[in-house]
């Protein structure tokens, strides 16, 4: 059973939160040195590179998000056995509830739980941040120009959509639209 | 209060753990007990004034900082990767 | 001039004219016996005790700014007795026994109330703790009495009971905790001792301590060099800096504690409410007002004001404890600079300098120990020897290991307390 079974997608506004099938999710940490060559074998191995902090490198079958000082996490695909030379792996895959929040309003619906500038303007395709959602601490990814990828520990998930669900319905009601309101 | 962290940026205090003074990374040479081990366990100068402490970004990246700040006005003056600072 | 129900009455029929100053304001003389820096709450009493107990009354008190300006005359005023530990247990509890006996023995009230402390656990292993810790006071000849989940709602009926979180299951209950007028304590301290013959001088910073061939000589100051046979240092939030002035470094680091009054409101809040787990306490002012407080900021500072975040929790613990405080308009909030030690425990010592005497270290516990602290202290400046009540507050205790006092049992390690 998904972490969000049962609790996503909701609607409010002009806002969807969807619950994403991440794939398999791994930590890669490099040995001391090692970041360059991790780079190298992400690029051979997966198409993908090493990120720099605040950066995500995105592809279609997943991508490389940076979680924090020397970690990062391969997202979608199985890692390739050659990472494992030139970095620690750890198999996060059920660690973790992964949902998207659409619409033109997400920064507005985070601003409310988030102390961090998620505006288009100050936050492109592409960047990525650790830093709380409420009393949680969350990654949080520009994956599209509307779309922001929140990552909470599973056993936050019921928090993090309850959270969320609130934020999303206080926007909505400033907005003069009903919560769940209607579909785009 | 807002720190800059050197990886994430400008962040507010919430987001960081407080260590103490940055005497915590100059660890005493010698593993007998000694004056020096009760200076680097207890004693602080504990300025009012310029001040040298170790953050944790715990709620972002998860890196050590030294932070250089005045303890009388709360401003910041450095704020870098503890990694590679002091000798232990 | 003594207070009395016949003169305070006579007074108001004569239009009140014959209020004479509560002290004087004497130029500082070129010599003492003892000087104390530090004219708060605890220099203060040393001095009071000093002149009262022991019969030293040459005695100056230095204050760089006005008497009580500091800690004293800024806290949240509770007055309790309810330590676990041996060391702090039978100081609390000596310091207690002053305030009951304090407005006789100053003839000034000081609007001691023993109105009731409750301290609320919200599990079985907390219960299990406050019942030990109870015990603890019960044996040191104080009280304490153990309520069940009736028991506190018969007494704080309008908490929330049902918390999911933090169900209350009980409280420990201390009936002769209480408040107090915070300043007034410095007041009538700062009187009694200058009726004794005892120099208090303000405005009067010290800038450098004399110490010559190991031993203390006196004192510079913004009003020139005062010679001292012995000088104590009571600066609880500048101790670091004082010490220096000796080549003193101590086991202290400076926090500041925030605090927050509301609007003045009908009674509501008959007790001391403690609410350890989401450190938040809460009393209600004489005067109406809601005066609460929660934990540190947790990092060193001398600003004298704390961050928002503090704020939000503190509030956030207010609303989960009584959620009716959610209608209460905050009037204004200030932050404190608290001489955090490793152990949470107080220093009463002699400096590792001759004629140099060390009370520090309150951490954001100072102002229930003003008596007892002065009492110990003047003892000690006096004889030499440690006070029995007070006798472990050692400076070296640190250094070796032995008679270390941590209360909340998380390490002697500075940012734990």
């Amino acid at each position: 059973m998904s972490p969000c079974a049962g609790l996503l997608p909701l609607r409010s506004g002009t806002v969807r939160l969807a619950e994403v099938d991440p794939g398999r999710i791994t930590s890669l940490m490099p040995g001391p040195g090692q970041a360059a060559a991790l780079d190298r074998a992400l690029s051979e191995t997966h198409g993908l590179g090493w990120p720099a902090p605040g950066q995500a490198i995105l592809s279609q079958r997943g991508g490389v998000v940076w979680t924090g000082l020397d970690q990062a996490m391969l997202m979608g695909p199985a890692p390739d056995p050659a990472l494992a030379r030139h970095a620690a792996l750890t198999d996060q895959s059920d660690a973790w509830a992964v949902a998207d929040l659409s619409g033109g309003d997400g920064p507005e619906v985070l601003a409310r739980l988030v102390p961090v500038d998620l505006r288009p303007q100050a936050f492109a395709e592409g960047a990525t941040a650790r830093t709380l959602l409420g009393h949680m601490t969350a990654s949080i990814t520009r994956t599209g120009p509307e779309t922001l990828r929140i990552m909470v520990f599973r056993s936050m998930a019921r928090t993090l959509v309850h959270d969320l669900h609130a934020a999303m319905d206080a926007v909505a009601a400033r907005r003069g639209l009903d919560a769940g309101g209607p579909p785009r | 209060m807002r720190l800059r962290c050197p990886l994430c940026g400008e962040r507010d205090r919430r987001e960081f753990t407080y260590k103490g003074a940055a005497v915590a990374l100059d660890r005493p040479a010698t593993e007998a007990w000694s004056a020096d081990w009760d200076d680097y366990l207890h004693n602080r100068a504990n300025p009012a004034g310029e001040t040298r402490d170790l953050w944790q970004h715990a709620a972002g990246c998860g890196a050590w900082l030294v932070v250089t700040r005045d303890t009388v006005t709360h401003s910041i003056a450095d704020v870098r990767l503890a990694r590679g600072e002091g000798t232990a | 001039m003594r207070f009395s129900g016949f003169r305070v009455l006579r007074e108001g029929l004569t239009g009140n004219r014959g209020w004479a100053p509560h002290w004087r304001d004497p130029e500082p003389k070129s010599d003492y016996d003892v000087v104390i820096v530090g004219g708060g709450g605890h220099g203060l009493a040393t001095a009071f005790y000093l002149a009262k107990e022991h019969g030293i009354t040459n005695v100056a008190v230095l204050e760089k700014g006005y008497l009580g300006g500091g800690n004293v005359g800024r806290n949240t005023t509770i007055v309790r007795a309810n330590y676990f530990l041996p060391g702090n247990s039978e100081f609390y509890s000596h310091s207690l026994k002053l305030w009951e006996g304090m407005e006789e023995e100053l003839n000034f009230n000081v609007m001691h109330s023993q109105r009731g402390l409750i301290n609320l656990f919200h599990s079985d292993g907390q219960r299990d703790a406050f019942a030990r810790r109870g015990n603890a006071m019960v044996n040191q000849g104080d009280d304490a009495i153990l309520l069940d989940r009736e028991g506190v709602r018969k007494l704080l009926p309008y908490l929330d009971f049902e918390n999911t979180r933090f169900p209350i299951y009980g409280g420990l209950y201390h009936p002769r905790g209480g408040t107090a007028r915070h300043d007034a304590v410095a007041w009538g301290y700062a009187r009694g001792a200058d009726a004794r013959g005892v120099d208090l001088i303000q405005n009067c910073e010290v800038t450098g301590i004399d110490v010559e061939q190991g031993r203390v000589t006196g004192v510079q100051t913004t009003r020139g060099a005062i010679r001292a046979k012995k000088v104590a240092i009571v600066v609880a939030g500048r101790s670091s800096q004082v010490a220096a002035m000796a080549g003193l470094r101590l086991p202290i680091e400076s926090h500041v504690l925030q605090a927050f009054v509301t609007e003045g409101l009908k009674p509501v809040i008959d007790h001391v409410v403690s609410f350890g787990m989401g450190h938040f306490y809460i009393s209600q002012s004489d005067k109406g007002g809601l005066v609460f407080g929660g934990d540190l900021d947790f990092y060193a500072s001398y600003a004298a004001r704390g961050n928002l975040p503090m704020v939000e929790h503190v509030m956030e613990a207010g609303m989960t404890l009584m959620p009716m405080i959610g209608k209460a308009k905050v009037l204004r909030s200030w932050g404190g600079i608290m001489d955090m030690t490793p152990d949470g425990s107080p220093i009463i010592d002699r400096a590792p300098v001759a004629g140099l005497y060390l009370n520090c270290g309150w951490c954001y516990g100072g102002f229930k120990a003003v008596p007892g602290s002065g009492f110990s202290f003047a003892h000690l400046i006096a004889t030499d020897r440690h006070h029995p009540p007070a006798a472990r507050y050692r400076l070296d205790r640190f250094a070796t290991g032995r008679g270390l006092m941590d209360e909340e049992g998380t390490g002697a390690q500075h940012n734990l307390h």
